[in-house]
């Protein structure tokens, strides 16, 4: 997070109201919800892969019978159990992550806003930018 | 205006709504006043990493109920149906051995501190249940906790920024006054 009255010191001093200051933490908070959802935007898109993965070698597979993981165990399963499964797990997966998505629209729009709101005030004595 | 009510014992940071008034706590001098607000900054950046560790510790445990429960909704799925279920469990690190099980109506529930205890399937699917609700309540109230504190880390760096550039301005005044008066 960066967040810093300029350094710099044009010379010209903004006031800082109470709205400015609720507007510069509700700031904060969003960007650290970024970041959040980014973390597991990155983990659902992992896991989809890996899905997917599995789902290919399920076709490719010739025995009848292949082992499942649930949790610490293997299970011995018909093939076509397993495909259910993870054509179930694949379908949770995806609308987790549209979900996901949406949300992160909705924060990046309103980082948008605020941003106009703070550098329409502030100008370059504040810094919003990531590094 | 600022309201002064705690969480979790963590103090609000006060809004400063004009320097040179916030100043006269400090004697008017802005480096008594630096200091001050670093070491607070630094007291809730040290909460805010105690509390991030119980977030990731609670978070890792989240996993590990959903596969208990993923488990057990098995079992419960296969009861009744006579079908022989085969399992392949891990014995050592890397050795697999086999176990088949019919039928079976309970499981035992690892409760901690070397404690097992069997539980109908319902009671620990009931049990599983409960106890992940309550780990994304407490991770939620972990969640918005955090997002207060970022707001205290907030309003202390911005009020550090503030005075550190008051005092900045001042210097220039009094640079410039100087200047006026020897010319």
């Amino acid at each position: 997070m960066v967040m810093r009255g300029g350094a710099k010191g044009d010379g010209v001093e903004t006031e800082v109201t109470w709205e400015d200051q609720q507007n510069i933490n509700l700031f904060g908070r969003i960007n650290s919800k970024f970041h959040e959802l980014e973390d597991e935007i990155k983990a659902k898109k992992d896991m989809a892969e890996n899905l997917e993965d599995a789902s290919n070698e399920l076709i490719l597979a010739d025995e009848e019978e292949v082992r499942y993981q649930i949790g610490e165990v293997f299970s011995h399963m018909p093939k076509d159990e397993v495909e259910e499964r993870l054509e179930t797990l694949k379908e949770e997966n995806t609308q987790e992550l549209e979900k996901l998505n949406k949300e992160k629209e909705q924060v990046l729009a309103q980082m948008a806003d605020l941003k106009k709101i703070l550098y329409g005030k502030f100008n370059d004595s504040i810094n919003l930018e990531e590094d | 205006m600022a309201s002064s009510f705690q969480r979790r014992g963590i103090p609000v940071a006060s809004f400063v709504e004009d320097v040179p008034t916030f100043l006269q706590q400090y004697n008017s001098d802005p480096s008594t006043a630096l200091t001050a607000l670093q070491e607070k900054l630094q007291q809730y950046k040290i909460a805010e990493m105690k509390l991030l560790g119980q977030k990731r510790d609670l978070q890792s445990k989240i996993p590990d109920m959903k596969k208990c429960l993923q488990i057990v909704g098995t079992l419960l799925a296969k009861r009744g149906s006579g079908e022989v279920m085969k399992m392949d469990f891990e014995v050592a690190e890397g050795i697999y051995s086999q176990a088949q099980f019919e039928d079976t109506n309970s499981v035992c529930l690892w409760l901690g501190a070397n404690v097992m205890l069997e539980y109908t399937c319902e009671e620990a699917m009931e049990l599983l249940t409960k106890n992940l609700d309550t780990a994304n309540t407490s991770l939620a109230a972990m969640v918005e906790d955090l997002y207060f504190l970022r707001d205290q880390i907030t309003t202390t760096e911005v009020t550090i920024a503030r005075v550190f550039n008051w005092d900045v301005h001042q210097r220039r005044k009094q640079r410039s006054l100087k200047v006026d008066e020897s010319s």
